[in-house]
C-alpha cells in the first residue's frame, strides 16, 4: 500500500485544491474510511471508484460536514474542513449532488436552482420586509444566473416553473448539478451522476462534465460505477475497498493494477 | 349485451352507498340535522336540515360516477354512471329508512338523544311507515343519480349548476346579516322580495340561482376577454387599470364597516386576529416546515405583555400609551420566540409539534398559576387595558356622517397589520429567506449542505413567527379591554393551524381566504357554534382527502413564459383528486 500511496511531501508541484491525510471514520463496529490519504489537484477530474459499501459516499458525507471524521485531517484551498458545519463548507466552496437524488420535491425548478445561490446572495430578513431596491436587483439577477444554468446543464427552460417532483427522472439529475453549480464552487463532488441513466443519457452527462471543467474552471471528483465514464473522463483514479485506498493513479494504471482487477472487477466478475 | 355491472364497480358503488348512509346517519345522530330542521332555506321549499341530507346522496352519487381509479377495467359509458348513482343514493336512502323504522318502533332515545320524534317525522316527510321508507328510498336515489348526471354532463353546466346552487346557500345563510341592515337602512323592499320566515322567497332563490349560473357560464368567457383585453393594451393603461382597481378595492375595504353594521364589523375583526395570528404561524409551520402546536403562547404573550405595559390596573401599572407599548412588546415577543426556538432546534416533525403543544400549554399554565398571580392575576386575568383607538367616530364630511362605533373603530388598525404583516410575508417569501425556508421545510440535511445555516433559518421563522403572533395578541387585549387565561387554550393554536391547511400552506390568499371561511363563517351561522369542532374536523379530514394543497394552494411564482403548460397542469390537477401517496 504505501508504494501506491503517494506521501504528501513528495507530490507533484501542483496546486492542490483538496488533501486529505488519514482520514478515518468508525461507524460502530465498522470502519467504512481507513487512514484513506488523497489530494486533489485544482481543475482536475478525479474519479473515486471501489465496489459498493466501499465507502465512498461516506467520504464525501465527512467532506461536506455532514458527517463528522473520527479521525485524521481534511484540507481546502488552505482551510481545515474539520469541525465545520455543512453550511460553511459550502460557502466555502465545494458543492454536492447526491447518490440518490434530493431535491426540495415541492419547489419549483428555478426555486432549488436558486437556493444553491443561497451562499452567495446577501439579501438580509430585514431588507426583504422593507423591499429595498438593490433585494429586487440581487433577485433578478439570480434569477437570470438559474437560467443560464439550466441552459448549461441542458435543462429546457420551460420546465422553470415545475414543481421539481414532477420532473422526469433524466433532467432530476441534470437539476441537482444546476443547484450544485449556482453556488459557483471551487470543487464539485458528484455521487454517481449517471446511475440509473440510459447511455444516451450518460454519454450527454460525461460530455457535460468534461464541458463544466473547462467553462467553469471546476474542479470535479466523481463517484461513479459506469467504468466507460470514469476511463473516459477522469485524469486520476482512486480505487476504494472496505474503506481503504487500495489504489490510486491513471486511468491506464487503474485499468491494469492487479488489486483493482481483484476487489473491483474480479468481484463483479464472479458476481 | 354487454355486462350492466361488473363485480369491480358493484364492489365499488356498495362502498360508496355504504359510507353515503353512515354519513348521513351520524349527520342525523349527533343533531346536526335537528339543529338545522326548521332554519329555512327557501322558504316553504327546503330547509337547511334537508339540505344537509340531500347533499350526502348528491357527492356520494357524483363520487360513485367518476372513473375509478384502477383504469384496467371496462369504462363505463354515461348512462351506467347514473345508474351507479341511482344505487348510491338508493343505497343511502334505504338504510335512512330501515334506520327511522327501528327509530320510531324502538324508543332509541336513551341511547341515540338527538333521535326525536319531531326529527323522525321530519325525514319521513310526515308520511306514516311504509310509504316514508320508499319515499325517502326515492328521494336517495334521485338525488343520487342527480349526483352522477352533473358529473357526466359537460363541464360548463356542472359549473352553472353548482355555482347556482351555492349562490342560493350562500345567499339564504346571509339572512342574519343582511335583512336587519337592508331594514336598518330603509331598503325593506328588497328585503321583502328576498327574505320571508328566515328563507329566502321562491322567486329570490330563482334569481339567485340565475344569477350564480350566469356568473359561472360567463366566467370563463368574460374572463378571456378581460385578460385579452388587458394584454392587448399599452403598459401605460395596464398600470392605470392596476391602480384603479386596487383603489376600488381599497375603498371598499374601508367603507365596509360603514355599509355592513356592526355585527359583520365585529366579525371582521375576529377575523382579521385570527388572520394575523395565522399569517404568523403560516411563517413557522408553511414557510419553515416547523409543526408549531404551541403557537397559542405567543398570542397570549403579545396580550399579557401589553396589559401588564399598558394598563394602570396591572402589577406594572405604568400605564404606558399602546403605541409606545408595542415596540416592547414585539420585541419580548421576540424574544420568546428564540427562547421556545432554541431548545426544539434539533426537533423534528412530531417530536417538534409535541414539544411545542407542551409548551403552549405550560404557557397556558403559566398565565394560570397561582404563583404567579401577583404579576399576571391568575384566574382573574388583568383588567383595565384602555384602547388607544377612539370608542367611537362621529364625522361630518360634506354632506355624508360617518358614524362608527367598537369594532367598526377597531376594524382599521386590524386590517392595516393585516395588510402589512401580508405584505412582509410575501416580501420574504419571495427571497432568498423564502426559498431557504422552504428548503428546509423540504429536506433540512440538504438545505443546510446547500448553504443554508438551518439553525439561524429556524431561529428567524420562530422568531418572526412569535411577532406576528403577539401582535394579534396585542390588538385582542385591547379589543376586549382585559385579558384571562382562559382565552389562551390549545384550542386557539388548533384553529390557526386550521386555517393554514384549509387556505393552503404557505399560500397568503389560502391563509386569508381560509380564515374568512373558517372564523367568518361560523360567526354568521350561530347555529354552529355547538358543532364548531366538528365541523373543523369534518372539513379537515375532507380536505386532507381531497385537496391536501389547501383551496388556494402556493404553487410557487407564476411566469407568463409559462402559461401554456400551467393550464396543460390545472387540467391533470383537476382530474387528479386524490393525494399523491409515498410522496413527502
Ligand atoms: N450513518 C451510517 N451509520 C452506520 N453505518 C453507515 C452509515 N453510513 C454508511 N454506513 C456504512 O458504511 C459503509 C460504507 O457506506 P457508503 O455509503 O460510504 O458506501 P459506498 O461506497 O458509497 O457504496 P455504494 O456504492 O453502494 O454507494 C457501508 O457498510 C454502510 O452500511
Ligand atoms: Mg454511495
Amino acid at each position: 500500500m504505501s508504494l501506491l500511496s503517494t506521501p504528501p511531501g513528495t507530490a507533484p508541484m501542483t496546486d492542490v485544491i483538496l488533501s486529505v491525510h488519514h482520514l478515518t471514520k468508525r461507524f460502530e463496529g465498522l470502519v467504512a474510511n481507513r487512514e484513506i490519504d488523497f489530494e486533489i489537484p485544482r481543475q482536475a477530474i478525479v474519479s473515486m471508484i471501489g465496489p459498493n459499501g466501499a465507502g465512498k459516499t461516506t467520504f464525501f458525507n465527512q467532506l461536506t460536514g455532514i458527517i463528522e471524521p473520527t479521525s485524521g485531517t481534511m484540507e481546502f484551498d488552505g482551510t481545515s474542513l474539520i469541525g465545520m458545519a455543512p453550511h460553511e463548507v459550502a460557502e466555502l466552496g465545494i458543492a454536492r449532488t447526491y447518490q440518490n437524488i434530493r431535491l426540495f420535491a415541492n419547489m419549483t425548478v428555478l426555486a432549488n436552482v436558486m437556493v444553491g445561490r443561497h451562499v452567495r446572495m446577501k439579501a438580509q430578513w430585514y431588507e426583504a420586509v422593507i423591499g429595498l431596491p438593490h433585494v429586487a436587483r440581487e433577485e433578478a439577477e439570480v434569477e437570470q444566473r438559474s437560467f443560464e444554468l439550466l441552459d448549461l446543464v441542458g435543462l429546457p427552460r420551460r420546465y422553470a416553473d415545475d414543481l421539481a417532483k414532477n420532473l422526469p427522472y433524466g433532467h432530476q439529475r441534470r437539476l441537482e448539478l444546476a443547484r450544485a453549480l449556482a453556488s459557483d464552487p471551487k470543487l464539485l463532488l458528484l455521487d454517481e451522476p449517471t446511475a440509473g441513466m440510459n447511455p444516451g443519457e450518460t454519454r450527454q452527462m460525461t460530455d457535460l462534465i468534461a464541458r463544466l471543467r473547462r467553462e467553469l474552471d471546476l474542479t470535479i471528483l466523481l463517484i461513479e460505477h459506469d467504468m466507460k465514464v470514469v476511463m473516459g473522463v477522469s485524469e486520476r483514479i482512486t480505487v476504494l475497498d472496505y474503506g481503504e485506498r487500495i489504489a490510486e493513479g491513471t486511468p491506464e494504471e487503474i485499468r491494469t493494477n492487479p488489486r483493482v482487477i481483484e476487489a473491483y472487477l474480479g468481484k463483479q466478475a464472479t458476481a | 349485451m354487454a355486462e350492466l355491472i361488473s363485480g369491480r364497480q358493484l364492489r365499488r358503488v356498495a362502498t360508496i352507498g355504504a359510507v353515503a348512509a353512515v354519513v348521513v346517519l351520524y349527520l342525523c345522530m349527533v343533531g346536526l340535522v335537528e339543529a338545522f330542521k326548521d332554519r329555512n332555506v327557501v322558504t316553504g321549499v327546503i330547509t337547511l336540515g334537508a339540505v344537509m341530507l340531500l347533499a350526502v346522496p348528491l357527492i356520494a352519487g357524483y363520487r360513485a360516477a367518476l372513473p375509478a381509479r384502477d383504469p384496467s377495467g371496462p369504462t363505463p359509458g354515461p348512462a351506467q354512471r347514473i345508474v351507479f348513482g341511482l344505487l348510491v343514493g338508493l343505497i343511502a336512502g334505504a338504510v335512512l329508512g330501515v334506520f327511522v323504522l327501528i327509530a320510531s318502533a324502538v324508543d332509541v332515545r336513551g341511547v341515540l338523544v338527538r333521535i326525536s320524534p319531531p326529527l323522525l317525522a321530519f325525514i319521513s316527510f310526515g308520511l306514516p311507515s311504509g310509504l316514508a321508507q320508499l319515499a325517502i328510498t326515492g328521494v336517495g336515489g334521485l338525488v343520487g343519480a342527480l349526483g352522477a348526471l352533473l358529473l357526466v354532463s359537460p363541464a360548463r353546466i356542472r359549473n352553472a349548476v353548482t355555482s347556482g346552487l351555492v349562490a342560493v346557500l350562500f345567499m339564504s345563510m346571509i339572512e342574519p346579516l343582511l335583512r336587519p341592515r337592508l331594514e336598518q337602512l330603509d331598503y325593506t323592499a328588497i328585503s321583502d322580495f328576498l327574505y320571508k320566515a328566515h328563507g329566502l322567497t321562491e322567486m329570490a332563490s330563482i334569481l339567485c340561482f340565475v344569477v350564480g349560473a350566469g356568473a359561472a357560464l360567463l366566467w370563463q368567457p368574460g374572463n378571456e376577454l378581460v385578460r385579452r383585453s388587458i394584454e392587448a393594451a399599452p403598459v401605460q393603461t395596464r398600470r392605470r387599470i392596476r391602480g384603479w382597481t386596487i383603489a376600488v378595492l381599497v375603498v371598499a375595504v374601508l367603507i365596509l364597516p360603514q355599509v355592513s353594521g356592526t355585527f359583520l364589523a365585529q366579525v371582521a375583526v375576529l377575523v382579521g386576529l385570527y388572520l394575523l395570528l395565522a399569517l404568523g404561524l403560516n411563517i413557522v409551520v408553511g414557510y419553515a416546515g416547523l409543526l408549531d402546536l404551541g403557537y397559542v403562547a405567543f398570542f397570549a404573550v403579545g396580550a399579557y405583555l401589553t396589559a401588564l405595559l399598558t394598563s394602570p390596573d396591572s402589577s406594572l401599572g405604568i400605564g404606558l400609551p399602546f403605541f409606545v407599548a408595542l415596540p416592547i412588546v414585539m420585541l419580548g415577543a421576540g424574544m420568546t420566540g428564540l427562547l421556545i426556538g432554541a431548545p426544539v432546534l434539533r426537533l423534528r416533525g412530531d417530536y417538534l409539534a409535541i414539544v411545542t403543544l407542551g409548551f403552549g400549554e405550560i404557557a397556558r399554565v403559566l398565565f394560570e398559576s397561582d404563583a404567579l398571580r401577583p404579576w399576571l392575576g391568575g384566574v382573574q386575568g388583568i383588567l383595565g387595558i384602555p384602547s388607544p383607538f377612539p370608542v367611537r367616530i362621529d364625522l361630518q364630511l360634506g354632506t355624508t356622517h360617518i358614524f362608527a362605533t367598537g369594532p367598526q373603530v377597531l376594524y382599521y388598525p386590524i386590517f392595516a397589520f393585516c395588510a402589512l404583516a401580508a405584505v412582509f410575508a410575501y416580501r420574504l417569501s419571495n427571497s432568498r429567506i423564502g426559498r431557504a425556508w422552504n428548503a428546509m421545510r423540504e429536506d433540512e440535511s440538504v438545505a443546510e449542505a446547500t448553504g443554508v445555516s438551518t439553525v439561524n433559518y429556524k431561529l428567524l421563522a420562530f422568531a418572526l413567527g412569535a411577532t406576528t403572533g403577539c401582535l394579534s395578541g396585542a390588538l385582542f387585549a385591547v379589543q376586549l379591554g382585559s385579558v384571562f387565561p382562559g382565552s389562551f387554550d390549545v384550542f386557539v393554536s388548533i384553529t390557526v393551524l386550521a386555517v393554514i391547511i384549509l387556505g393552503g400552506m404557505g399560500s397568503i390568499p389560502g391563509v386569508i381566504l381560509g380564515a374568512i371561511v373558517l372564523i367568518g363563517l361560523p360567526e354568521l351561522l350561530r347555529e354552529f357554534v355547538e358543532y364548531r369542532i366538528l365541523v373543523y374536523g369534518a372539513v379537515l379530514v375532507a380536505m386532507m382527502l381531497l385537496r391536501p394543497e389547501g383551496l388556494i394552494p402556493n404553487r410557487g411564482r407564476q411566469r407568463e413564459l409559462h402559461e401554456a403548460e400551467s393550464e396543460e397542469e390545472e387540467e391533470t390537477l383537476d382530474g387528479d383528486l386524490m393525494p399523491q401517496r409515498g410522496q413527502t
